[in-house]
């Protein structure tokens, strides 16, 4: 009872190039190019003018030139059109012909249908009255405003991407089937499992709730059905006998301790034949092993659990091979970072000079606040001084503006530029004092798999009390985040030129890897203190909800209108990656 | 409150209604024109299937709410999916890895907890440092240009925003617990 809302036509089916579509020039532009090269629009580059930090370009002969129509002599029309080959301004309005002297201009001087917007920076056809794109164009602007605000050409394009960001050769997946040969050896060396006509999906069973370990079960249910990882283990690819004996060799009784053995030991019990429910008790053992730190045992949250996990199987997985640091972002040193990891950006501009100072952390989730409660005392007025740099539109999302808290609007605000105020100047390197700065986010390197978290759980020291925020939230069962990457914020930046952005992929693959599906949900239900943990699966389109030992089926419906905590979305489509070690 | 004309105004209110509507008119432009851009590049967000997922989800809280709906909602199960049904507290008996002791499945934590001494007492929490991005800059320090890892040199699985319950509160500091 899937809603087929990928049935809907999506433009994403049009060719792109570094993720745009490149729109075909009209007649009269494309004339203009066959005639002239891009030559005349890169020489308008010596007319843009931009005020910083991060204004949009303007088209000016001379700095201070008050541009006005030739025909009329008006300067404050809305629209004035320099014509690209003879540098004419004409002012153009409505769409009666006679207002319009720009068109004029082009109906008397045949080859001059072309024009840019001066305040704009926008090609336009005076022939056709519309706006047309260039690429060469878009170049030209971006990289004046890029130079303009001296912006580190850096936070553009990097010039040396990390080892983490290098791309690898992607190989499209093909299904793969056993030959004769492979069937013999796989019937040999493995013994086989019934299987029942009334097919349950496999892997589904209930997790014993050991005393107030719904915390810990509710995540073990999500990560035993997370497409990666789940294939990882059932292919032995930790195979815990030889780890168990790897680490007897090394005759260190801490080494006995493998958090990705005991998972694998689950993904074993669960996987087999048999309806009864798994006890994790060994799991537990391990984990409060490893996990010595951490708070006692009363309240657990099942965010701290998941993070301590994915920490618990990197640092036994990848502890062998020291040269792997402990803060990847490549996932390369472990399952868990490899399914899980991503790379945030952080860019923080100066508001007074516009340099923009950019980072790259790795991260194994996304923990989004919920919006301020609406409609509430004064201080819920727009804090956020949205900066319009360079213009960009920014649209409410259709939640936001029926009032309901919605994934996508908590993604909104969490790739929004954010004023730093006063109080939070940061030190910028080019006008070598605080300034005032505009920070954003945005997802350089999306994970394989998203788990998004959302702050329900607040706690404030001051009054020394903690609360939790009941506030429904609504959460799509397919995700795009295309709008979320680095490419595209920082496109949006730059006025949505045409141009490579940091993060495009040259073969357009990025919109592939953009679209996720939800396959998991942890919800928590009553008090902060003596609340319950919830797993919905969803396993071949249909819903299962896992209640410590109890699996019953239930309608998307009731998914849908439960309260979401954690979240959990896989790439739609899953490309093998080519392996860069030689097979021995 | 008829309607400003040109008749009785005076030419400062004309003046001035003019530059309004110049910038107005500005500004409408400004947005038609970058609306064109984002439509005419495939940029703009699949708005339909976003407001289909709000309405499926607004209808499904509608059934949610029905009373004669609950019986999927509410924790009272009869029998799961295989037929079979579970005690309250789990009854699978096993050795604990500790102390080698018979334990049962629903109990064992509380055994656990005895057995490795762990005790009760609500420990200080110790956060992960989660010095997450969105953090770092808000305390005010020098970021270089360009830094493909964190700076930090503890183990760090940093969350987008700080994910910690208590170490971010709304004012945007960060506090340490």
């Amino acid at each position: 009872m899937a809603s087929n809302l990928n049935q809907h036509h999506h433009h994403h089916h049009h060719p792109r190039i570094n993720g745009q579509i490149s729109p075909p020039p009209c007649p009269h532009l494309a004339d203009f190019l066959s005639r002239n090269g891009s030559k005349p629009f890169l020489a308008l580059q010596d007319c843009l003018r931009s005020k910083p930090p991060g204004g949009r370009a303007a088209i000016r002969r001379d700095p201070s030139e008050v541009p006005r129509c030739v025909s009329c002599g008006d300067s404050s029309r809305p629209r004035l059109y320099a014509c690209v080959a003879c540098a004419a301004v004409s002012c153009h309005a409505a769409p009666s012909p006679s207002s319009s002297h720009a068109a004029a201009h082009a109906a008397s001087y045949p080859g001059h249908e072309i024009a840019v917007d001066v305040d704009r920076a926008e090609l336009f056809c005076c022939a056709c009255r519309d706006q047309v794109y260039d690429r060469d164009f878009d170049a030209a602007v971006v990289l004046f405003l890029s130079t303009s605000s001296t912006t580190s050409s850096s936070s553009l394009v990097p010039a040396s991407k990390p080892e983490n960001l290098r791309k690898r050769r992607r190989v499209d997946y093909c299904p793969w089937s056993p030959d004769i040969q492979e069937r013999i050896l796989v019937g040999n060396g493995s013994s086989r499992l019934d299987c029942e006509s009334d097919q349950k999906p496999w892997g589904l069973r209930g997790l014993n709730n050991l005393g107030n370990t719904c915390f810990m079960s509710s995540v073990l249910q999500a990560l035993l059905h997370t497409p990666p990882l789940r294939n990882y283990f059932l292919s032995d690819r930790h195979n815990r006998y030889y780890c168990q004996q790897k680490n007897a060799k090394n005759d260190n009784n801490n080494a006995r301790l493998c958090l990705a053995c005991d998972m694998d030991a689950m993904f074993s019990a669960v996987f087999s034949v048999g309806h009864a429910p798994y006890s994790p008790a060994k799991f537990l053992y391990s984990w409060w092993q490893y996990s010595a730190n951490w708070a006692s045992y009363d309240q657990q949250d099942a965010h701290e659990f998941f993070i301590s996990m994915l920490d618990g199987i990197h640092e036994k997985v990848a502890e062998k091979d020291r040269c792997k640091s402990h803060s990847q972002g490549h996932g390369d040193c472990c399952i868990a970072h490899r399914v899980f990891s991503g790379i945030l950006r952080s860019d923080v501009m100066c508001m007074a000079c516009g340099f923009t100072s950019t980072t790259y952390d790795p991260c194994v989730d996304i923990s989004l606040d919920l919006e301020p409660h609406q409609g509430v005392s004064g201080k819920a007025g727009p804090a956020k001084n949205h900066h319009s740099c360079n213009g960009n539109t920014d649209s409410k999302s259709s939640s936001e503006s029926c009032g309901i808290s919605s994934l996508i609007g908590c993604l909104d605000r969490f790739t929004r530029p954010e004023r730093l105020g006063a109080d939070q100047k940061f030190f910028c390197q080019q006008c070598q004092v605080r300034q005032e700065s505009l920070k954003q986010m945005s997802i350089r390197k999306l994970p394989l798999v998203s788990c998004f978290h959302i702050k329900r759980f607040e706690h404030s020291p001051i009054r020394k009390m903690s609360r939790k925020v009941d506030r429904y939230l609504q959460f799509p069962f397919s995700l795009d985040m295309t709008p979320y990457l680095s490419s595209s914020i920082l496109r949006g930046r730059f006025g949505n030129r045409i141009f490579p952005f940091d993060g495009d992929d040259a073969d357009g693959s990025n919109e592939m890897s953009s679209e996720f599906e939800l396959f998991a949900v942890v919800t928590h239900t009553g008090k902060l203190d003596c609340g319950h943990y919830v797993t919905y699966l969803r396993l071949s389109n249909q819903w299962y909800k896992c209640d410590d030992s109890w699996i019953t089926q239930v309608n998307e419906n009731t998914v849908r209108a439960a309260q979401g905590y954690m979240m959990f979305y896989v790439q739609k489509m899953l490309y093998y990656k080519v392996s860069e070690k030689q097979v021995s | 409150m008829s309607l400003p004309n040109e008749d009785n105004m005076s030419s400062h209110t004309q003046l001035a209604s003019h530059f309004f509507e110049d910038l107005l008119d500005s500004i409408i432009v400004d947005v038609a024109s970058e609306c064109h851009r984002i439509a005419r590049l495939g940029l703009d967000r699949n708005l339909e299937d976003e407001e289909e997922e709000l309405r499926l989800s607004t209808q499904a809280r509608v059934r949610a709410a029905d009373p004669s709906n609950s019986s999927e909602t509410n924790g009272k199960y009869v029998v799961d999916i295989f037929g079979q049904n579970h005690p309250s507290v789990a009854g699978e008996v096993f050795d604990c890895m500790n102390c080698r002791r018979s334990v049962t499945a629903g109990k064992f934590a509380p055994h656990l907890e005895k057995c490795m001494g762990k005790g009760r007492k609500a420990r200080l929490k110790v956060t992960r440092s989660s010095t997450a991005a969105q953090n770092r800059h808000s305390r005010g320090s020098s970021v270089s240009s360009y830094s493909p890892y964190s700076n930090s040199t503890t183990n760090r699985l940093s969350n987008g925003t700080p994910g910690h319950d208590g170490e971010e509160y709304s004012n945007g500091t960060l506090e340490e617990t």
